[in-house]
């Protein structure tokens, strides 16, 4: 069963940090999906508490210099 | 001229603005494959100098062949722009309101990157979630066309300069200006995107910002200009180089041109010399007879600067001068005071004949 949390990634700043952020959908086991958008500096994720902690998908977001902050 | 303009664009700007949009994702990734398949070309065993030999090859290669499929589909793209920009037979006026658009693009996009603003956010551009979800996925596929489609698919994510050069291209007004103007300009971005990604380096987000800050102040003075041209364009008196024409007017009216003929109000046409340049219109400033129709002769030699594209917004007359030669102009009698601004097509350069 997934589950949704959104981050806020208040230091976001163009395009490309939207298509990092989401490459993290493909590096990350038990990541459903992830969709982020620049304009409203979040992201969604969707994800399989079984196979990934939301802490372990904080800190990949904080590997890629983004400071996530849980909503 | 304009070309150059644009290539040089592409080469400062339009280098680090894209490599900052598609550099930090598709060059990084194209160079990870290229590392996998050299490190697993020489396990398979090879001489070492041959290995490094082939290791150069293969590295550059791919990058070639990314850049070469950027540059094709950019070019492509520049003459759909132009042809869309044909049809819609952009005249003097609605030139100068694309202009001034663009401008106000590209000062909401450098206001954007200066983060001066959350507002200033919705001049990013976003490409839909499953164009983004596919360029990641044919990012990290195998296949030998990756590199050519990564190219190719640079244009669903233009940067903010190449978005400015997009609209520069439909301004041109034919597919292939247009599509010159993007070839020109993205040739010009190539070296930049090579030597980056050649050295593999793949800009970190600290990086990033910095190239950003950078870009963001030259797409702020890019976007000034561009409405400055607009507004020349469109014949107003409030643009910075009028204001500055007519404070030169005032300090050394000697400048001011002749003007040769009958001077009687009434009288037939009397006839003014203007002198197209490379760099602009001799004199910026000419006097003719009010009450009197003008003719006025635009002469050049040797000209090839945008300055051959000649329009006074007031009259409708859009003319393009031969490069040695004369065209005549006849402007109808004006009343006194009347001052009548003439420009480029594309707005840089300009000057008025003042009727008194």
């Amino acid at each position: 069963m997934s589950e949704k949390v959104t981050l806020a990634i208040p230091d976001m700043h163009c395009a490309n940090c939207v298509m990092r952020l989401e490459s993290l959908e493909d590096d990350l086991p038990g990541v459903v999906s992830i969709t982020a958008s620049y304009r409203s500096q979040k992201m969604e994720i969707e994800y399989d508490p079984a196979g990934v902690t939301i802490d372990q998908i904080m800190a990949a977001v904080s590997r890629l210099g983004y400071h996530p902050e849980r909503r | 001229m304009e070309l150059l303009v644009a290539f040089v664009t592409g080469l400062t700007t339009g280098g680090l603005s894209c490599l900052a949009v598609q550099g930090g994702l598709l060059a990084s990734s194209l160079a990870r494959q290229v590392e996998q398949d050299v490190a697993g070309r020489a396990a398979r065993g090879k001489r070492k100098s041959q290995a490094r030999r082939d290791e150069k090859t293969r590295l550059a290669q791919p990058i070639l062949l990314f850049l070469l499929a950027k540059l094709v589909a950019y070019t492509i793209l520049g003459g759909l722009l132009g042809a869309l920009g044909s049809v819609l037979q952009l005249n003097a006026v609605t030139r100068a309101v694309l202009l001034i658009a663009i401008g106000i693009f590209m000062i909401g996009n450098a206001l954007r990157m200066l983060n001066v603003h959350p507002f200033f956010r919705i001049f990013a551009f976003e490409p839909p979630a499953f164009i983004r979800r596919y360029i990641r996925h044919s990012a990290k596929n195998d296949a030998w066309t990756t590199p050519l489609l990564l190219g190719a698919m640079t244009v669903l994510i233009p940067c903010g300069v190449t978005q400015a050069m997009m609209a520069v291209a439909l301004a041109a007004g034919s597919p292939l200006a247009g599509a010159a103007t993007l070839f020109a300009f993205t040739l010009g971005t190539s070296p930049v995107f090579f030597a980056i990604a050649y050295a593999t380096l793949s800009l970190g987000a600290r990086l990033e910002r910095y190239f950003m800050r950078f870009v963001a102040v030259i797409v702020l003075v890019l976007g000034l200009v561009s409405i400055e041209n607009g507004l020349n364009l469109m014949g107003s008196p409030v643009s910075a180089s009028r204001l500055a024409q007519s404070l030169f007017q005032a300090n050394r009216p000697a400048l001011a041109g002749q003007v040769t003929g009958p001077l009687a109000p009434g009288g037939p046409a009397h006839r003014l010399v203007l002198e197209a340049h490379n760099d602009g219109y001799y004199p910026a400033i000419l006097y003719a007879v009010a009450g009197a129709p003008v003719e006025l002769a635009v002469t050049t030699n040797e000209t090839y600067a945008c300055s051959r594209s000649f329009v006074i917004p007031s009259l409708g007359v859009e003319k393009i001068l031969p490069a040695t030669g004369e065209e005549l102009i006849d402007i109808p009698a004006q009343p006194k005071g009347t001052v009548m601004r003439f420009a480029c097509s594309m707005g840089m350069y300009t000057g008025e004949i003042i009727f008194n």
